[in-house]
């Protein structure tokens, strides 16, 4: 439930990997499952691609919170790409609290080809926290990060 | 120990009705308080408590239910030894055979484990569950000859044969036969429950040359010097000990 | 650039304003064309595209319309056909991740526009990439001489392709060798074997080097490089004629592995009498000594009698082979039986494992095909068989089913009947897996010909008593305890990967699963691709499994390594990692990120090299770099922020 009645309505960036939660996502897509469209996604190859400083960049670009998708722990396409993705969000959660930024608004999910309904809910989810949460207006003029 | 309960015997195993862990909880807890170690001398007991200490450590909702109901918090972490270990690796076989004053003259004893010294393996990890041997190792150092004998390890029907003995004193006369027929004169045991089923079940068939049945630490005792009757002996269980027996079907292990 | 909206029928246009997205899509910089169809992917929608190419003078291709996942390749082919690069093309999901989930057209129709706007700007910065050829060498590595291997080398060399095929004992047959008959049809198993064996000593394209073992393999690919060392041919495989003069003189006893220890053989011997190559073999292990030569006896006797063919100061040999594809056969090994207590097997004698059996079975065995109890010689008249021996037990044993056991142990029962008319067999069983063609027709036949005792329960022990043995088990389908006087115990113990499984695994760097089997690429899709490319796998090595089976497997494996090498070069996706020498500080962070070993320290430069053959693109080690040295072609970071920006207008 939002508390505030404002329209204000979050800029969700997903990053999706292609061979589990991209096709988790497009599988919510063939089953009619509906969610916000606040969310809007890139395909990367897989998780392990998204450095920490693109998300970060996200954020300071206009995102108001970030949803990184990857396969199950043991599923990996590349074996174990997502297991570094895994402990680079870790340390960036810590960064985030540096920064004072919300832990909320930026989600790591393990999402697989056949999980379209979880996907969905995710999106569900994060969408409503971000919405009580409100803006982060962090954008900046000049790039954070060279 | 301070303030020792009952540990409930097997029904404190079962998982669907908590209130049967409290008491093993319990004593745990209070046993912590003085210290992290539990000896016990009863199979039953050792399982019990042994498992639920092991239950205790994973911190589960049904932990805290436990805990909350007990005056007491326990959370596992008590070392509970059975006191054939603490025999074998604190004190040690060696020094024990060094100590012995009366050589058990070669009595033919057969060691009965039953079931819950040893199973489940995965939890109790007290010796090969199949084909233990620490018992038969203490006893060869009091200078018995241990028997080896099929049924060694199996079932003697715990608790059940109080409510229908018609049904589970078949177990315990099968063990009884097995070790007879095998060439024990004597078994010996760690376990009060066992005790009273080996002998019940030999009373209902109203044997009439007994296989007794003995404590392995009345041997111990007797072997180190100290008086039948002061272990509580009776004539017939002292003569299977200690009279000279030509020994049949035997088999010495290390 | 050109920009193409797809209706998709009403899927897209029902929930998205497609006229507005064109009309959009035109107003950008660098889009000189916009334009919707029905249905792109259709034959007239394709020709849209590829007329506009060529006719709008367009250099980039925006398609938004269904999931990449359906038709990217469909659209990057016929980029290609217009003229362009396939990396020209990029392709906006605005139907899976659009309108099939959202149900305001509004914020359906805005985000279209996002997602165009995001394939705009990463087509604008994609670098038409050709793909990475890499040349292939045709000749193959087979790991393992039993039944797939040989399958497998046979099909690839009838190919006209050479075939090195490895195996670690001194013949090629493996464990069906060791069989006394196969079910189903109860043929002869060496009868069946023997052709396939003879074939492949005498195929012009298959390179046998038997006693020898894969010692370090490198490159990807269609390129390796292997090392396989051979251990020394003390008996000149091509001279010996198997007179068997050596082995007669040999003074050195030790127990026959074929026969798993209930025979003798001599320290020079053949394997078994139907060996290939024929050869004798010396085994310098057990041997009283060659350096210094203790004996010498089988030397003299070969020079005497034979064809002068025993050189005791013979060395290994390390033969490096150059393979484009590796076919891994290397079977299996039965679980220690000593392990499970309860049945006392190594305690009593006649209990005994199914492998055991099936050479007692056999007429080349240790006692000629009877039937004899180990402990005393006499014909046994009760015999019981354990199905599930250590299997199907997570807690205690193996967790997994060995697929075969029920299928042979019925075969033994039978054969136990045949040889034993007046005997009684006892089979406790969980159940009875029969899944195969024929198999539930054999099992039956079984069970209602020879009067075989099925007792679906377990057996909870086995012991001696008065030189039987006791069985203490149970039917649970009539609910009660049995106990059976037996003079023979058989277990059918699970199947285990071969002892040196694991370490072949590291050494081709192809993945175990949590079994210690050849992990599979797929187990629906792929069961005979290893996920490291270029190692494909067949037989028990993978999973246990029967003969059909793994002749199966290994023509499948052959066909998919023809396949492989049908082609005079590989071509590999572009779009892998690429370094950027000036900015690498030389860390090493992303070194032992990489899983496939594609990244490694340049030792002159210091600066890190990607194999483009062996990286596949995950993009991690780009995302550690921290000074930004490596990229990700097609998939860069600039793109991905531009990518990023368009999103979060």
């Amino acid at each position: 439930m939002t508390v505030e009645s404002s329209s204000f309505e979050p800029k969700i960036v997903g990053l999706l990997c292609k061979w589990c939660s991209y096709a988790g996502a497009d599988l919510a897509g063939t089953s009619r499952l509906k969610y916000p469209a606040n969310i809007t996604t890139l395909r990367v190859n897989c998780s392990g691609r998204v450095d920490p400083a693109i998300v970060l960049k996200a954020l300071t670009l206009g995102a108001d919170g970030v949803f990184i998708g990857g396969c199950h722990p043991g599923d990996c396409h590349y074996t174990n790409g997502n297991m570094k993705t895994l402990r680079r969000f870790k340390l960036l959660q810590k960064l985030l609290d540096q920064f004072g930024i919300e832990r909320e608004r930026v989600r790591l999910e393990w999402v697989s080809a056949s999980e379209g309904e979880k996907y969905a809910r995710a999106v569900r989810g994060m969408t409503e926290e971000l919405r009580r949460l409100g803006p982060l207006n962090w954008k900046m003029e000049t790039p954070a990060l060279a | 120990m301070q303030g020792w309960l009952c540990c409930g015997a097997v029904l404190s195993n079962v998982d669907d009705n908590l209130i049967t862990k409290a008491g093993p909880n319990r004593i745990l807890a209070r046993a912590q308080r003085d210290g992290n170690t539990l000896v016990t001398l009863c199979a039953g007991c050792y399982n019990v408590l042994k498992r639920t200490d092991l239950h205790a450590r994973q911190l589960s909702s049904t932990q805290q239910a436990i805990n909350l109901f007990n005056e007491e918090t326990f959370n596992g972490g008590v070392d509970v030894v059975h006191f054939l270990e603490v025999l074998r690796d604190r004190i040690g076989f060696d020094k024990i055979e060094k100590a012995v004053k009366v050589p058990l003259k070669r009595a033919p004893v057969g060691a009965y484990y039953g079931c819950l010294l040893l199973r489940p393996f995965g939890e109790m990890k007290f010796d090969d569950p199949n084909r233990p041997s620490i018992l038969e190792n203490l006893l060869t150092r009091l200078g018995c000859e241990p028997i080896d004998y099929p049924a060694r390890t199996d079932c003697c029907g715990s608790y059940l044969s109080v409510g229908s003995p018609e049904d589970i004193q078949p177990l315990s006369q099968s063990i009884i036969s097995s070790a007879r027929a095998s060439g024990a004169k004597l078994l010996a045991v760690s376990c009060p429950l066992c005790k009273y089923n080996l002998e019940a079940g030999q009373a209902a068939q109203n044997s009439n040359r007994p296989l007794p049945i003995v404590y392995f630490t009345q041997l111990l005792g007797l072997a180190l010097g100290i008086e039948s009757k002061e272990l509580e002996l009776d004539a017939q269980q002292t003569q299977a000990i200690l009279e000279n027996q030509t020994t049949i079907n035997s088999v010495n292990r290390k | 650039m050109g920009v193409f909206v797809c209706h998709c029928g009403l899927n897209i246009a029902g929930m998205v304003n497609v006229e507005e997205l064109v009309a959009n899509a035109g107003k950008q910089t660098d889009v000189v064309f916009a334009v919707d169809h029905k249905y792109l992917c259709s034959e007239p929608g394709q020709t849209l595209i590829k007329d506009s190419i060529r006719q709008q003078h367009l250099d980039a291709v925006v398609v938004a319309a269904c999931s990449p996942a359906m038709h990217e390749t469909t659209f990057k082919n016929l980029t290609q056909l217009a003229g362009l690069n396939r990396y020209n093309c990029e392709v906006s999901n605005i139907r899976e991740q659009n309108s099939w989930v959202h149900d305001s057209k509004d914020q359906a129709t805005a985000k279209a526009q996002r997602l165009i706007s995001q394939a705009i700007e990463k087509v604008k910065l994609n670098e038409p990439l050709q793909p990475i050829t890499v040349p292939v060498t045709r000749q193959v590595l087979v790991i393992g001489g039993g039944i797939a291997g040989i399958r497998a080398a046979l099909d690839v060399a009838n190919a006209g392709i050479q075939v090195y095929l490895v195996e670690k004992s001194g013949s090629i047959g493996g464990r069906m060798a060791q069989l006394s008959e196969t079910f189903p049809t109860l043929d002869c198993s060496t009868c069946i074997l023997g052709p396939l064996m003879a074939e492949v000593y005498r195929h012009p394209k298959i390179k046998l080097l038997r006693l020898a073992r894969v010692e370090e393999v490198k490159g990807y690919i269609g390129n390796y490089k292997v090392k396989v060392r051979q251990e020394p041919q003390y008996v000149h495989e091509a001279k010996c004629n198997a007179c068997g003069e050596c082995a007669k003189v040999c003074p050195a006893e030790v127990p026959n592995e074929f026969d798993l220890g209930l025979t003798w053989r001599k320290a020079i011997y053949t394997p078994f009498a139907q060996a290939v190559p024929p050869a004798y073999v010396l085994d310098a292990r057990n041997c009283l000594g060659l350096l210094p030569q203790a004996c010498g006896e089988c030397q003299e006797a070969c020079d005497k009698f034979g064809t002068s063919c025993i050189d005791l100061d013979a060395w290994p040999r390390v033969h490096e082979l150059d393979v484009g594809a590796i076919i891994v056969t290397t079977g299996y090994d039965l679980y220690d039986a000593t392990k499970l207590t309860e049945y006392g097997f190594g305690l009593f004698p006649d209990v005994m494992t199914s492998l055991e059996f099936e050479r007692m079975l056999s007429a080349s065995g240790p006692t000629n095909g009877e039937i004899k109890r180990p402990s005393d010689g006499r014909t046994p008249r009760e015999i019981v068989f354990i199905q599930c021996a250590g299997q199907r037990e997570p807690e205690t044993a193996l967790p997994y089913c060995s697929k075969i056991c029920c299928m042979y142990t019925a075969r033994h029962a039978m054969m136990f009947h045949h040889k034993i008319p007046d005997g009684q067999a006892y089979v406790f069983y969980m159940d009875i897996r029969a899944g195969g063609k024929g198999y539930e027709e054999f099992v039956k036949r079984c069970q209602e010909e020879k009067g075989l005792l099925y007792l679906r329960g377990r057996v909870s022990k086995v012991y001696e008593e008065n030189g039987k043995l006791i069985v203490k088990g149970v039917d649970t389908l009539s609910g009660k305890l049995v106990q059976v006087i037996a003079d023979l115990v058989i277990l059918a113990v699970g199947m285990i990967p071969s002892v040196e499984t694991h370490q072949l695994a590291s050494t081709i760097k192809a993945s175990l699963d949590p079994n210690g089997f050849f992990s599979e690429a797929h187990p629906k899709l792929r069961p005979l691709e290893s996920p490291t490319a270029g190692i494909f796998l067949a037989g028990a090595g993978q999973a246990p499994k029967d003969i059909p089976e793994t002749v199966a497997q290994a023509s499948g494996a052959a066909s998919k390594t023809l396949g492989l090498l049908a082609n005079p070069t590989l071509e590999r996706e572009p779009t892998v990692a690429q370094a950027v020498g000036e900015q690498c500080s030389g860390c090493g962070i992303c070194i032992p990120l990489c899983p496939y070993g594609a990244l490694s320290l340049n030792a002159q430069t210091k600066t890190v090299e990607v194999s483009e053959a062996l990286c596949e693109g995950c993009g991690t080690c780009i995302a550690s770099c921290p000074s930004s040295a490596l990229t990700l072609r097609n998939l860069t970071d600039d793109q991905l922020i531009a990518m990023i920006e368009a999103t979060v207008q």
